[in-house]
Order: structure tokens, then C-alpha cells, then sequence
């Protein structure tokens, strides 16, 4: 019988702990216990062997650690420790007197780095890194695959999909929560079963961190949310120092008592982690080995998650901040295609800060690579941002580029009633799990009537069943359109969504904003006919959050649909409202340069704006802007002014230079700019505060930076200044390791672009070492670059 | 960790003030910062006792082996010593890359913020550690982290590995040896029979008298 065919049937045991054990076998601080899979296989036979006798189904061999990221630099392969892992608790099983068969589970832990953009490991490398180990494991002979002790969701999908891609092996995920329910990553308990959930993975649950006394609660919180089996392994109290070692308190005993409240709250595998013994593990055998696992309720909810937090669609109509989209935007097309990510971050900053709930993301544009745009874009948005996304695009391609390198659980906009739509959709939202929008058009088109639609909503739901996919992942777009072309079609838009909600049973989306295309004053129209859709049952409108009267509408619909409690939410947005206003006009008065001076952002965008109704931008430019500027430079350079008061400034000079761009993008004229600077952090380096420092001052003084991150090979760097001929490169560095890339970076730049000009900053840099490295000038400072750009380049 | 606990001057010193009085406005943002990095941060350490051999140069515990003149030095006499690690977890670099990108002036002040709360966690942590010592009438040397002086940079490997430090606080090494998450310590401290209590801290110890951001005093 396989493993997945017990499950439910009766309760199954894991081992516990193996670390302090082989401690006591003689396993020193800092060696790798991995070896010991084929240097002292016995100690690990006899260890799985206790466990199996103490009571254990099944046993994970000893291969924590077992990737190619931590191990390296050993007489042996991965596949060899691996196999030899796999054998030995094999071994152990045939030699354990049991009368049940022991089942053997490749273990998985984490790599033991950080994934970017926190650490320097991508997820395609420790994709490939736990690929490596799946393959080995199943090749081995291991009857299952348990992923554990993450304590980041990022990393535990690239070791999940690695399983399921590449093994036919069952897959079971327990990650690591601290005492209020978070991983180390941030995300909180409902997201990350949201996630693995959307994964398919076939268990999951929860490991290490914390004693069975504390997993308890959470434990609870684990299954409310759950709709799949769940496994708990705490360790065997919470970890104490003594005489500088880490010790356990929790005995056989207790820990079995309080895993049976855990077990009776519906847990279906349970075992140890750290400091557990097969003595614990033969406690909780006998006790809980004759109850019957719980039944598993499923839980009907739409759910999407970033990697921080989860929503739920349905309980509350939700708000989707559509502006992330270039669709009838001068501004935002200008920015994709100057890759300024900056403005789209901004874009949905203030989206999340107006209230959205989920942000949509579409970066389609008929002369950009869309792939990577939308790769890029969503990537720096999960960075800044942690709403959950909405991965909005047509092209196939990019849409599973996105799944796949989404953190969390993605809504899917959009598959349609055409077979090719669904043939090529569905696949992608069973395997990476996501809420998927269909919309109601096929073949024939748009149906013009609520039935029509409906029959169309129906074929999705049907089919997408028919791929796996549960009906409670399907949110139905009934479509809205222009009633100024038809007077009937926002009523039957109301009926369909009626109709999907009473007889499909699935959760509605809606495009709001198109009711009111080619009206005067669409916002009037537009607002009313929100409240009218969630009236008629809209779950998530995609909506302007940054338009007042759309959240005027969601508000007060929230209020008189009781679902604000008190009408708290309405309180807080609008009691008290006509004080702000006062506020906002208080310092009117204050002239740009002052705004700037002083790092007056909102003030110096609003002189800005009124300045441009009667002087022209240049004008503005060079009369107030840059003397401003140069001002706060001159006293930064005197010490009379500090960093973040010259940022302030700068800031601000960018909230009046983004007026300007606005202004003139609205006159068909485009802002020029100096000449092109590449800024980058050198390979290896992964703090850029620096250079974005840097980066601000330089695009105050209206330079053209290109620029490249952080942790950027010598290559990449060499390849830009060619291909853009760019004669002037910043290059950052914070630490002496690092000094050798940049380096190695000036030493092909020269060599390539003799031309090129490089200024150097950073921690550890001096002028002599500048000299040293071969750099044209050193940078003392953020100003210092500024002066010496204008003397390279004017 | 409390607000009160950490130094607004400290957060100032590191912005570069000096002896300079900051403004309101920046006095607040780096009140705001503090505030925000203690909501969101966890901090978490971790550390082991090991008996070492200082000779010459050469400090020897466990299998490592780390040629120091300055570390020496510091654990003169010294026959254990403790490695030591301290994050305040990926939090603030999460708020650090935000607010790099919405509003720099908030980013500078927030990577100085969270420098000085590490700094005082770790000082906090010592005074713990210092505590259980004194029961046995053992006294703690200052910490001293791998890139002082001559202690090279490469010997974060073994901090790291010793202390398992990417499973039991998440602290973790890139290739080239940077800690992640950045707002993160290392650091070796001497275990004394002798009270020479020792009160300089990391800045005053660094030999590079010549840096900006020098303690004063």
C-alpha cells in the first residue's frame, strides 16, 4: 500500500530528531552529517531502526543538508549521499522488527541561503539544487518526498515544484512558524497554506521552532485554513541554553500528551524535531496510535496570497487596483518603455495606500519584450509591495514565466470560453495553483444577453473541473460594457452576475471602469454603477483606487451592506475629512525652491504644477529647480546641511520634476536628458543603498541613468557601456571582498571602452585604494559624483 | 527590544552629525524609523562556549584555525571564548528596498536606524551572556567580528557553520561572504578569568581612525 493510501485511515507517525543523536554518536560542531551517510552508515541504520521500533511509518533519511549549495568540496556526489541516505534507512527497515511495513522519506531542507532579493540565490538555482536531490531520492528508491523545516515560502516553492516536475513521488511540506504564527520571510500562516495548497502538495504542516505546548494554537489555526492533510513536529520544548549548549526540556510524556490534543484537533501525521528521541516518539505512538484521523472538512474559500498574507475573495467585496496598466496612459508607456520602474512602483504604492486590496499588474506593450517586463516588474513589485498580485496578460509565455516566479498565489487574468484559451490557461493554474478570471466570450464572441454569458461561464467552470481545478479557484468576469453604444448592457452585465453567482456558485470580477467609456464625467457613472454590481453580488471590482468617488462608493457600500461593523471603516476614511483639506492649503505660499529646500515634497509638486500654467518647463527648471538644488548641494558639501536632509530635498525636487513630465507628456513633448550614466553595485555586493543615493542626486541634475542593481558581473556592465556607448560608469562596493569585482570590473572596461569614464564610492573605498584599482575618481560622497559628472559630461 | 532602549544619537552619529544638532524633521523620521523597524523586525541570536589555544598569532579551537594579530591580542590569556551571532531578521532590508524606492531620505535614515538597533541587541545579548558568566566568575571580553583588523572576512564561514546559523536564527552567508540578512552580527568574544572589564565597543576597537563615522571621545 502506498503512503498516500494510508493516509486518513489511521494515524501515522513520523521519527523525531536525529542531530542530537549523532551528537551523541560522535558527530562534532560543524561537521557535515550528510557524510556519515556512507562513513558511518551504522549509526544511521541503528538510529532509523529505533525510530521504526518505536513506532515510526515512516523515517526521513539523513539528507537535511544534502544539496549541492551546502555541500561542497566533499569526496562524494550528491547522487552518492543521497543513495546511500535512501539505503541505510531502507536497510533499517527491513531490519526493524515491525509488523508494519516503514516507509522511507527523502528529506529536503533548505539551502541555507537567502533567495533574492533578500539574499544573492536565485530560485532557478535552488530549483536546480533540489532537483538534483528529488531525482536522486526517487532514483534511490524513497517512497515519498518531505520538504521541511522552511522557513521561507519562496524557497519551499522552488523545492516543490522541483519535486512534482521532475518525481512522480508524493510531496509533503512542513515549514517553520515562530510563536505568533509567522516564517522568517514574513508570511503568516493562512498565506502560506494558501500557497502549498495551490501547489498540490499532497500534506502539509508545520516543524521545528517551537515546543508541542506552543504548536498547539497554531496548529489549530493550520487546519481552519486547510482543506488537506496536516503534519506537526515540534521539537521537544522550546530550545534553552545551557553552559552554551541547546537543550530540551519536554519528556516522552508530556510531549505525548500534548500531541494528542493536537492530534484531537485533527492533525493526520504527527512527530518530532529537534531534541525528540525514539523514547518520544514511542510515547505518542502509544498514545494516539488508536485514534481515527479526524474527517477533513474542505474549506469552500477563493483565496489568494502574497508571500505575506492572504486574501479572501468573497466574504467582503474586494478592491483590484487596475492603474498598473499602459492601456490610454502617455505616462505609464513612457516609463515601460524607459524601464523606469520607479514611477510603476510608485503607481502602486499609492494604489495599496488608497485601499486596494490586490494590485493588477499589465505591462503589455506591442514593442516591448513582454516576458521580461512582466517578470521584472512583478519581481520589484513583490520586493516594495506585499500585496498579492494580479498576473494580467494574454501571452501565454509570460504568464507562466510569471506563475512561476510569483511569490504566493497569483490571480490569473484571464482565460476566456475559447478552447485555445482554456488549453493553454488551465494547465499552468493547476500546476502553479492561482485564482483564475474567466471571462465570458468564446469563439462567437461577447453573448449580448445575462443567459448567454452565463452558458459561456458554465463551459469555463465545466472544463476547468475537468483539469482538476476547483470551482472555488474560478472568479467569473460577466463582463461590463460601454453604455453609451448600449443601453441595456449594464442590466444584463447585473443579471449575469446574478445568474454565475445563484446557479454556478462561483465568487465575480468585474472591469468596473468600462461602463462608463465615452461618457462625459465617466466617474459619476462609473462610481454608481460600482454600487450597483456589488449589490448584485461583485466580489472584486478592478477598479481606480486613487479615484475618490470609486472608494466613496465602495465605503458606503460596505457601511449599508453591514459589513463594517460600526461603520468603523467608513469613519475612519471620511469623519473629519474637511480638516485635511485646511491642512493642505496651509502652506501655500511657500515657493518651489523653498518647497525643495526645505524637502517639501507634496508642496513642491503643487508650485510645480501651478508655476507650469504659466511658465515654461525649462524655465522652471533652471531658474528655481536647479538653484535649489545646487543650494542643498553647497551646504551638504559645507556640513551645514546632513544626508537626509539632502535627500528630502531631492525628493521633493523629483515630486516637481514628475509634475513637469506629466505636464509636458500631456503636450506631446518629452523632457530631454543629459547624457546616459551607468550606475551598478559590483558582483558579489548586495547592498545598494549607496548607489541609489547616488542615483537620486544624478537624476535631480536631469542625467540619464541606466541603471543596472546590485550584484552585477563585470560583463553585464562592459556589454551596456558598448551597446548604449555610455561614457561614464558609477560603480559601487560596500565591502573589501567585494573590491575585487570592481576591479576586475574597471580592468575589461578599460580594456573594452578605453573611453569610458569610472567614478568609484563605497564603505571601504579611499583614494588610495580608488588609485589602486585603476579608477578615474573617487567619490567621497553622493554630491562628490554629481560634481564629476558635470565636469565629464556637462 | 524597546524603543527607549535605542540612541537617537547613535542613529544621528551614523547619518554622519557629529557633534551637529539634526533638525525636527529629521529628528522625527529617525524616531518614525526606529519605531517602524522594532514592529516589524524579530530579533534572534545564538551562541556556543569553545575552548581555544591562542599561540603567537594563531587562535585554534574546534578544527578552525584563524591567524590574527588583533584577535589574538583581544583574547590574550583567554581560554574559551564564545562565537556569537545576531539578526534582526529580513525585515529591515524588506523596508530598507521599500523606502529605497519611494522616498530615499527615509531609506538612509532607516539604514542607520536599524545599524544602531543591531548594535544595542547585541549589547543587550552581551550583558545577558555576561550575567551567566559571572556565576562562575568568568568575565566577557569585548566582541570582535570577523573583518576588524587583520580577522579575516573569510572566517564567516566558519561562524556561520558553527553556530548553524541559516537553521536556528536564519542568518545566512552569500558568496562573497556578506551576511544575509544585512542587519546581522558576527562576533567572537573572549571568556576571561580575569575582570578586566572591558567597556569599548566596536567603533572605538577599529583601528581606521581616519573613518567619517567615527565615535567621538
Amino acid at each position: 500500500m502506498s503512503i498516500l493510501e494510508l493516509l486518513g485511515k489511521r494515524m501515522i507517525f513520523f521519527d523525531g530528531g536525529t542531530g542530537t543523536l549523532l551528537q551523541e554518536k560522535g558527530l562534532k560542531a560543524g561537521e557535515l552529517p550528510e557524510i556519515w551517510n556512507i562513513e558511518n552508515k551504522q549509526a544511521l541504520i541503528e538510529i532509523h531502526k529505533n525510530y521504526f521500533e518505536a513506532g515510526s511509518d515512516i523515517v526521513l533519511t539523513n539528507t537535511f543538508g544534502a544539496n549541492r549549495i551546502k555541500l561542497h568540496d566533499i569526496p562524494y556526489t550528491i547522487e552518492e549521499i543521497i543513495t546511500a541516505a535512501v539505503k541505510n534507512a531502507k536497510t533499517a527497515s527491513e531490519e526493524a522488527h515491525c509488523e508494519q511495513k516503514g516507509y522511507v522519506a527523502l528529506d529536503i531542507g533548505p539551502t541555507g541561503k537567502l533567495l533574492q532579493p533578500l539574499g544573492d540565490l536565485s530560485f532557478e538555482d535552488a530549483y536546480s539544487a533540489f532537483q538534483e536531490m528529488a531525482v536522486a531520492g526517487e532514483k534511490a528508491g524513497a517512497d515519498c518526498i518531505v520538504i521541511e523545516t522552511m522557513s521561507d515560502i519562496y524557497e519551499a516553492k522552488a523545492a516543490v515544484l522541483a519535486a512534482k516536475e521532475n518525481t512522480k513521488l508524493p510531496v509533503f511540506v512542513t515549514i517553520v512558524f515562530d510563536e505568533k504564527g509567522k516564517l522568517l520571510t514574513g508570511s503568516d500562516i493562512a498565506s502560506a497554506v494558501t500557497i502549498l495548497e495551490g501547489l498540490g502538495v499532497d500534506a502539509l504542516g508545520m516543524n521545528c521552532g517551537l515546543g508541542p505546548h506552543q504548536m498547539l494554537a497554531l496548529a489549530e489555526e493550520v487546519l481552519q485554513n486547510c482543506s488537506i492533510p496536516v503534519i506537526i513536529k515540534p521539537n521537544a520544548g522550546l530550545p534553552r541554553n545551557e553552559n552554551g549548549k541547546t537543550v530540551f526540556d519536554v519528556l516522552p510524556k508530556e510531549f505525548a500528551l500534548a500531541m494528542e490534543k493536537i492530534v484531537d484537533k485533527g492533525a493526520w501525521m504527527v512527530g518530532g524535531c529537534c531534541g525528540t528521541t525514539p523514547g518520544h516518539i514511542k510515547a505518542l505512538y502509544e498514545q494516539c496510535k488508536n485514534k481515527k484521523p479526524l474527517p477533513i472538512v474542505p474549506k469552500n474559500k477563493t483565496m489568494i496570497a502574497s508571500y505575506t498574507h492572504a486574501v479572501e475573495i468573497g466574504k467582503a467585496p474586494i478592491i483590484i487596483g487596475e492603474r498598473i496598466n499602459p492601456t490610454g496612459k502617455t505616462r505609464f508607456k513612457q516609463a515601460l518603455r524607459e524601464k523606469d520602474l520607479d514611477y510603476i512602483l510608485r503607481e502602486g504604492f499609492a494604489q495599496q495606500q488608497k485601499g486596494a486590496h490586490v494590485l493588477d499588474v499589465n505591462v503589455g506593450l506591442p514593442d516591448i519584450d513582454e516576458t521580461e517586463m512582466l517578470v521584472h516588474v512583478m519581481k520589484e513589485l513583490q520586493s516594495v509591495i506585499d500585496l498579492p498580485l494580479q498576473i494580467d496578460t494574454s501571452n501565454t509565455e509570460a504568464m507562466e514565466k510569471a506563475l512561476r516566479l510569483y511569490n504566493g498565489k497569483a490571480m490569473i487574468n484571464s482565460v476566456n470560453g475559447k478552447q485555445e484559451s482554456m488549453q493553454a490557461i488551465f494547465p499552468l493554474v493547476k500546476k502553479y495553483g492561482g485564482v483564475v478570471v474567466g471571462l465570458t466570450l468564446d469563439e462567437e464572441g461577447i453573448p449580448p444577453t445575462a443567459e448567454g454569458r452565463f452558458l459561456v461561464a458554465e463551459k469555463i467552470v465545466n472544463t476547468a473541473e475537468s483539469y482538476g481545478i476547483l470551482r472555488k479557484d474560478i472568479v467569473i468576469d460577466v463582463l461590463a460594457m460601454t453604455i453609451s453604444s448600449d443601453q441595456q448592457s449594464a442590466l444584463e452585465t447585473l443579471k449575469a452576475l446574478q445568474l454565475v453567482k445563484q446557479k454556478l456558485h462561483v465568487k465575480t470580477i468585474l472591469g468596473v471602469s468600462n461602463i462608463s467609456f465615452g461618457l462625459p464625467q465617466r466617474e459619476t457613472i462609473t462610481a454608481n454603477f460600482y454600487t450597483m454590481a456589488m449589490q448584485n453580488g461583485l466580489d472584486a471590482g478592478i477598479i481606480n483606487p486613487n479615484a475618490d468617488s470609486m472608494m466613496r462608493s465602495y465605503y458606503a457600500y460596505r457601511a449599508l451592506a453591514g459589513l463594517d461593523e460600526n461603520c468603523m471603516d467608513y469613519i475612519q476614511h471620511y469623519g473629519g475629512q474637511s480638516e485635511t483639506t485646511v491642512s493642505a492649503t496651509s502652506n501655500s505660499d511657500i515657493s518651489l525652491g523653498t518647497a525643495i529646500e526645505k524637502g517639501l515634497k507634496e508642496r513642491a509638486k503643487q508650485a510645480a504644477e501651478e508655476k507650469l500654467q504659466n511658465t515654461e518647463p525649462l524655465t522652471i527648471i533652471n531658474e528655481e529647480l536647479i538653484p535649489a538644488l545646487d543650494h542643498v548641494g553647497k551646504g551638504f558639501e559645507k556640513g551645514s546641511i546632513f544626508l537626509p536632509q539632502l535627500l528630502m530635498s531631492a525628493e521633493a525636487a523629483k515630486a516637481a520634476f514628475e509634475a513637469i513630465k506629466v505636464h509636458m507628456g500631456k503636450q506631446g513633448s518629452v523632457q530631454t536628458k543629459k547624457d546616459k550614466i551607468i550606475l551598478a553595485t559590483v558582483k558579489g555586493d548586495i547592498h545598494d543603498i549607496g548607489k541609489n543615493i547616488v542615483k537620486v542626486l544624478l537624476e535631480n541634475y536631469s542625467y540619464d541613468v541606466v541603471d543596472l542593481g546590485k550584484d552585477v558581473p563585470p560583463e553585464s556592465i562592459v556589454e551596456t557601456a558598448l551597446s548604449q556607448n555610455i561614457n561614464l560608469v558609477g560603480l559601487s562596493a560596500l565591502m573589501t571582498t567585494t573590491v575585487t569585482s570592481m576591479e576586475e570590473t574597471i580592468r575589461q572596461l578599460k580594456k573594452q571602452k578605453p573611453d569610458c569614464k569610472i567614478v568609484v564610492g563605497g564603505a571601504v573605498l579611499t583614494q588610495e585604494y580608488a588609485d589602486m584599482i585603476g579608477a578615474d575618481h573617487y567619490a567621497k560622497d553622493a554630491m562628490a559624483t554629481v560634481y564629476y559628472a558635470q565636469q565629464i559630461l556637462g | 527590544m524597546q524603543w527607549k532602549d535605542v540612541s537617537q544619537k547613535e542613529v544621528l552619529r551614523y547619518l554622519g552629525y557629529g557633534r551637529q544638532e539634526a533638525d525636527e524633521a529629521v529628528k522625527n523620521l529617525v524616531s518614525e524609523c526606529i519605531g517602524e523597524i522594532l514592529n516589524q523586525c524579530h530579533c534572534k541570536h545564538v551562541y556556543k562556549r569553545f575552548h581555544c589555544t591562542i599561540e603567537q598569532h594563531s587562535i585554534m579551537f574546534e578544527n578552525v584555525v584563524i591567524e590574527s594579530k588583533n584577535l589574538s591580542k583581544n583574547l590574550s590569556e583567554c581560554e574559551q571564548m564564545i562565537l556569537f551571532a545576531a539578526t534582526l531578521g529580513p525585515q529591515p532590508d524588506i523596508l530598507l528596498k521599500k523606502y529605497s524606492r519611494l522616498d530615499m531620505s527615509k531609506a538612509v535614515v532607516m539604514q542607520a536606524a536599524a545599524a544602531a538597533i543591531i548594535e544595542e541587541y547585541c549589547d543587550q545579548c552581551q550583558k545577558q551572556i555576561e550575567k551567566e558568566l559571572e556565576q562562575e566568575q568568568l568575565y566577557l571580553r569585548p566582541r570582535f567580528s570577523p573583518g576588524y583588523g587583520d580577522f579575516q572576512l573569510k572566517h564567516q564561514k566558519d561562524m556561520i557553520l558553527l553556530l548553524d546559523c541559516p537553521r536556528k536564527i536564519g542568518l545566512t552567508l552569500t558568496d562573497s561572504l556578506l551576511l544575509a540578512p544585512s542587519k546581522s552580527v558576527t562576533a567572537v568574544m573572549g571568556i576571561s578569568k580575569k575582570n578586566k572589564h572591558c567597556h569599548i565597543k566596536g567603533c572605538e576597537a577599529c583601528e581606521n581612525r581616519n573613518c567619517t563615522f567615527r565615535r567621538d571621545g
